[in-house]
Formats: structure tokens, sequence, C-alpha cells
């Protein structure tokens, strides 16, 4: 499932540190590959995931643009077309909304509006999700306004290696790929791992079997992925095996491995942070209704944020982004089913 | 609706005519929109006509045109075209402008009024009548043409052309972008943010204002208080033109210069384009339902029509007469029909086209659905 292509060798490495190193391999290896955006150059982003690569690969390549996404995410549009792999970051995914229409008017039609003569090989960086006690805007996950519109791309890695071989897939890849990098995973110790050095992708729409278990599968993608691992630890300890899958993509979305699990455990939560109504579950446990319907033991479960703007309240949060006591209960629930 | 001054000298430039070239937007500035030729056709500044032979290329381009507009009502009206955006009026304002363009170097970003700036950017007349039949064959753009894809919501092309320049500048192919807006579409965030972005990486872009006075029914004074729209080009830290957009000469002048600057190295400039929207925004639209079509609209029909005046001016070079025109007319209707043929004869769209180039590589969700399009094809045709 996943090359590695030229290097073997491996450093140990942070979410932050592995997404920097896959714009540092794809800025050597394609001469068409430009970073911009708000304080990526001299100061390396809000985040400093772009830190030295303006250093590095020089000013022509590596930029600052004025502060507006719509300008951002519509010259990557008009550079791609000439030529150019745009790969831009937004300052936080709440940020997104200026370029609403540029998103969903233009990104996402472009190639469909010209009949395959204009593809948008953009890759759109952000980073997105709560529990950093942030201001408003700065905990959101758009995901789903995303995947909501046809030819788009959405990835969302939940660790250091597949967050640089995805984002090395996203960056080659013809399409435009949104790639969502959850904050409070950026630089989370308990996460870093021992990722290659150099070059190697993981391929976009394969999803990745965290774990393997047959009583219950839970689904999740991005941060969450850990407190799906705690929740399934402490149902480990009282005995229920959970097969965890890791999305890795939202579009293209791996059907077939989230079935072959349906098959095997017949029940299923979905886990995300963003907003429940019209979210991603919904969307996947209507798959699984269409195509395994016969295979449920018990409804689908959906442990998601409440349906309100990401809570500004900070001593509140824990009450409605999922927590691993929140797909505790979802685990508990499924199998009482 | 205020009253135009309806009076011009004859030979005399039309400088006084603020109210009418502001599309009823009182006018109290110093600036006149820059004239070659007067509307009657007499040399304002003699010293720079081009020419003649490019100037009667010009002319049979709005002449062969403007037939193509009058033919696309036509066709409209017997259900043989889809909603179409009309340009008839607009001819100097697009093609004296995209002629300044190199068709191997420069990209064309155009919106939908735009129809005769890319038909003169190369875009063939059989797929002009395609795309306005939704074809999906009027809607590929041809490999060897440099046109973006045409633009409907207001004003995402600004910023495309932007990115374009952007990505020429990167490639240093010494291409230049140049992209159209009405006035309506100047009150518009993208507006802003696509002619800003140009000026903050100096990339090679035109950007051009056509203002035909409407926005659908809204007049030009309500998109904003400014007299010309141009005048933001200071704030921008860029050159900035007022123009007669239905003198050609001039246009055509101003565009070159832009152009010439751009693949200098000099950076974007804007250029507002004065001239007014005789006929309706769409085949959808009934102009009567908000304006008196007796007054401005046919005013600017009868007194400033960008044709005739460039008929006139050579018709007093004796480049022109009523037999050159009765043979160019001829041929023109001849290439029309020829590619009216071409457009009826070509094979009816194919369904699968509804769901080619969503994806480069297209997910299993796309897979399933191409599945059941088969079928819907396949019960069609049983």
């Amino acid at each position: 499932m996943t090359q590695v292509l030229e290097k073997t060798e491996t450093k140990t490495l942070t979410m932050a540190a592995a997404i920097t190193d896959a714009m540092d391999v794809m800025l050597d290896r394609d001469p068409s590959v430009v970073i911009y955006g708000e304080d990526v150059g001299n100061l390396g982003g809000v985040y400093r995931i772009t830190t030295g690569l303006q250093k590095k690969h020089g000013e022509d390549r590596v930029f600052d643009s004025p502060l507006t996404e719509s300008g951002i995410i519509g010259t990557a549009i008009g550079a791609g077309a000439v030529g150019m792999r745009p790969v831009v970051e937004l300052q936080f995914g709440g940020f997104m909304m200026p370029a609403f229409d540029q998103i969903f008017s233009h990104v996402s039609r472009y190639r469909y509006r010209s009949r395959g003569r204009y593809k948008v090989p953009m890759v759109v960086r952000f980073p997105v999700g709560g529990g950093t006690g942030l201001l408003e805007q700065h905990a959101d996950s758009p995901e789903a306004y995303l995947a909501h519109s046809p030819g788009i791309k959405v990835a969302y890695p939940s660790n250091p290696y597949d967050a640089k071989g995805l984002l090395i897939s996203a960056i080659e890849d013809d399409d435009p790929v949104f790639f969502f990098e959850t904050i409070v995973r950026y630089r989370d110790p308990k996460i870093r791992m021992e990722v290659p050095t150099g070059y190697y992708n993981i391929p976009l729409g394969k999803a990745r079997i965290a774990r393997e278990g047959k009583d219950v599968t839970i689904i999740g993608y991005g941060g969450m992925m850990q407190n799906i691992e705690t929740a399934a630890d402490a149902a480990a300890s009282a005995g229920i095996q959970c097969e965890i899958i890791d999305l890795r993509t939202i579009v293209p979305l791996d059907i077939e491995t989230i079935l072959e699990s349906v098959a095997k455990t017949g029940r299923v939560i979905i886990v995300h942070e963003a907003t429940k109504t019209a979210g991603i579950g919904a969307e996947i446990a209507a798959q699984i209704m269409e195509k395994a319907f016969y295979e449920l033991e018990a409804p689908i479960e959906r442990v998601c944020s409440f349906d309100t703007m990401p809570s500004p309240f900070n001593s509140l949060n824990h009450f409605s982004r999922p927590e691993a006591h929140h797909i505790a209960a979802a685990i508990k629930k499924v199998l009482s089913a | 609706m205020a009253t135009s001054r309806r009076t011009t000298k004859k030979g005399a430039a039309d400088t006084a005519n603020h109210a009418v070239f502001a599309g009823s937007m009182p006018v109290t500035s110093e600036l006149t929109p820059f004239q070659i030729l007067a509307p009657d056709g007499t040399p304002v500044r003699e010293d720079l006509i081009p020419d003649l032979d490019l100037v009667e290329e010009m002319y049979r381009q709005m002449a062969r045109l403007r037939h193509l507009d009058d033919k696309f009502m036509t066709l409209y009206k017997s259900q043989k075209l889809g909603n179409y955006a009309q340009f008839g009026g607009q001819e100097a304002s697009q093609i004296g402008s995209a002629m300044a363009l190199d068709q191997n170097l420069d990209f064309l970003c155009p919106m939908y009024r735009n129809t005769a700036a890319m038909i003169t950017h190369g875009w063939s007349l059989k797929n002009a009548i395609m795309y306005w039949r939704g074809h999906p064959e009027g809607w590929r753009i041809p490999d060897d043409l440099n046109i973006l894809p045409v633009i409907i919501s207001i004003p995402g092309q600004i910023v495309h052309a932007a990115g374009v320049a952007m990505g020429l500048q990167m490639k240093k192919t010494g291409g230049v972008a140049m992209t159209y807006i009405g006035e309506g579409g100047t009150s518009q965030g993208d507006f802003h943010i696509g002619v800003n972005f140009a000026s903050a990486r100096n990339a090679p872009a035109v950007f051009i204002i056509e203002n035909n006075g409407w926005a659908i029914s809204v007049p030009r004074k309500v998109q904003s208080g400014v007299d010309y729209l141009m005048r933001r080009s200071e704030g921008y830290g860029i050159p900035g033109y007022l123009v007669d957009g239905n003198d050609i000469l001039a246009v055509h002048t101003v565009a070159k210069k832009a152009v010439q600057d751009a693949r200098d190295g000099k950076g974007p400039s804007l250029i507002e384009q004065m001239t007014y929207r005789i006929r309706p925004h769409t085949t959808g639209d009934d102009p009567k339902a908000y304006r008196d079509e007796n007054g401005d609209p046919k005013f600017w029909a009868e007194n400033r029509d960008p044709i005739q005046r460039v008929k006139r001016f050579l018709t007093t070079e004796k480049r022109w007469n009523d037999d050159r025109e009765v043979a160019m007319m001829a041929e023109i209707e001849t290439e029309f029909q020829a590619a009216l043929e071409a457009a009826d004869n070509f094979a009816a769209p194919d369904p699968k086209a509804l769901l080619e180039y969503v994806f480069v590589n297209p997910p299993v969700q796309i897979l399933e659905q191409q599945a059941i399009l088969a079928e819907r094809i396949k019960e069609v045709n049983a």
C-alpha cells in the first residue's frame, strides 16, 4: 500500500516537521512547485510549518502573499492553469470562508468547465480543529463543505508518516487537494514517529487499518485518531476488540476498506470533530446502508461535535468535541444493541 | 435616469460629453476619455492613426462579430441557442483590446460577455455557437488556444488572471494575462483582490473594465460614488487609463501600451473603457422593464456606434465603399452559415460527457455514477 521509493533511512519527526519535510522534498524534485500564503516566507507561517524553506529555496519559490484567502486560492487556479504547481497555506481552516466563491465556483469546476484543457494541481494546506483555546475561526473543521463539492480532494492525516506521504501525493496529484493539519497534533510528542527521509508517497484514497478487531469498527481521521485509540484501549481491557480505520483521505473515500470491516464486525461508529448534521459521518453511514445494510448488527453511531459553531467557551469544549469517553459510550451502545 | 446631452459638434472631440460617457453618472472631473477618432469618424489625433490595413482589419472584425451577435439573437428566438449574453455595441471595446495580444504568448481570461474578445483571440465561430448551445464540445477549450474558461459568477476571473500572470512571470514566458469585467463587477471584493494581488507581485496582467453603464437593471451610479472607476488604479500604484470604449483605435492603442508594459516587466495596468450596453443583459432580459429604450440606448446606437465610426473614417480615407461593404457582408454571411452548419452537423452531445473531467483520477463514487449513467443511456437507446 505504501511506497518507499528512494531511501529507507528514517528520522524521528513530529507531524509539523514531517509536513515541512514533504514540502522541502517536493521543492527539490519539481521546479514548478511554489509555496505562498500569509507569513509563509520569512516567518515560516503562523505554525512555523514552512520554516527554513524560503531561505533554502529562494524568494521566487517560497513567498509571502497579500492578506487575502480568495486571492491566494484564486491566483493558484490561474498559476496552475499555466503550468505551476502551487502549494498554498491558509493560516486557519476557518479563514477559508473569504475564498468560498473561488473554491466552490472555480477550484472544484475548473477542469470540468474546460473539458480537461486546464487542470488545477494545487494543494491548499491549513491548520484545523479545536482544543487550543484560540479565537473564533481558529478551531473550525470545514471538511464537509469541501467533500460536498465535486472535483476537490480532501486529505486529513493523523500522524507524521502519513502526513509526509500524503502531502507528497497531494502535491504530485493533478487534482486540487485540500490538506487538513490538526493543530493539537502538530507537535504532540505522543505521535512523534520514525519517518523515512527523502521521497515516498502514500496514495490518496487508501485508508489505514490502525488496529484490527472483530467486535466493532470505529472510523475516524485526523486528530480524532488519538481519542479513538484511547477509547479502544479502554474497551480492550474489557475484552472488546475494536477495529480502527483511519481514513487518511475523505475524498477519495476508501469505502472498500470500510465495507470489508463492516462485514467482519457488523457494528460501526464514525467519529469526527466537525458538526454532526450533514457531516462526513452521514455520508459514510449512507454508503454503508446502501452497500452493507444486511451486514449490520446494530444502528450506526456517530460521535461528532454539537451543531454549533466551534465552541468559544474553552472550559466547556470537552462536552462537545469528541473525547475518548464519548467514543467509549458509543462502543457500549452499539454493542448492546 | 439623468438626461444625457445629445449634441456633438461635427469633427470635434467628444470630450465634453461626460454624462454620456459615464452612463448617467454625473461627472465633474477633469478626466476625459482618450480618443483617436471622434464619433463621426473624424480623427482627433491624426498622429496616432495606425496603418490603414490594420484599421480595415479592425473594421472587418467588428462587422463580422456584430453580424454574429445579431444572428445569435435570431438563433435564440428560434430556440437554436441557449441563453446568451450579447456584446453588440461593445465590439470596439473587446476586439480592440484582444487584438493587442499575441495569441501564442498571451492568455485571455474571459467572462460571459466576452464572446467577441474570445473569437478575436482565436476561438472559432463554430465553437462559440456550440458553447452557447451548451454542447460539451463547445465547452472544450482547444489545446492550441490560450483562453481560459468563461466565468459566469462575477468576478472570479480577475483573480485567476492575476494568477495566470504570476505563473507566466514565474515561467518567464514573456506572456501577459488580459481579463475583463463590467463596471458592476468592480463592486465585488474579488475585483480588488485580483488587481491588488497582481500589483503586489508586479505581475504581467491587463485588467479591463468595460463600463457599459448597466449591471442588468442597475445603472452605473449605483455601483460607486467615484466618477471614473479607473481612478482606483492609483490606489493600487499601477497605471490607469480612461478610454472611449467605442473608439477601437483608442482602445487598441491603450491596450497595446498596457500589454507591452506588462511584457516589459512594468507590471499590471487598469483600463476603463467607456461604452454602453445598447442591447439587453442577456437574451433572457427585457430592458424595457427598467429603462427608456428611446433614450440613452437609442442615442448610443445611433450616435456612438463603434462600427459606423470606423466605417466613416475608412470611407473618408477612400479605403471603403459600398461595393466593398456588400462583398464583405456576403463573405461574413457565408462564413457564419458554414459555422452554423458545422455546429448543426456536429454529433449530438454524448451523455458520458456529464461525468467526464470531474477528477483526473476519479474516485470509486464517480465510477459508480458512471455505471448508473451507462445504464440510463442503455435504457434510452433500447
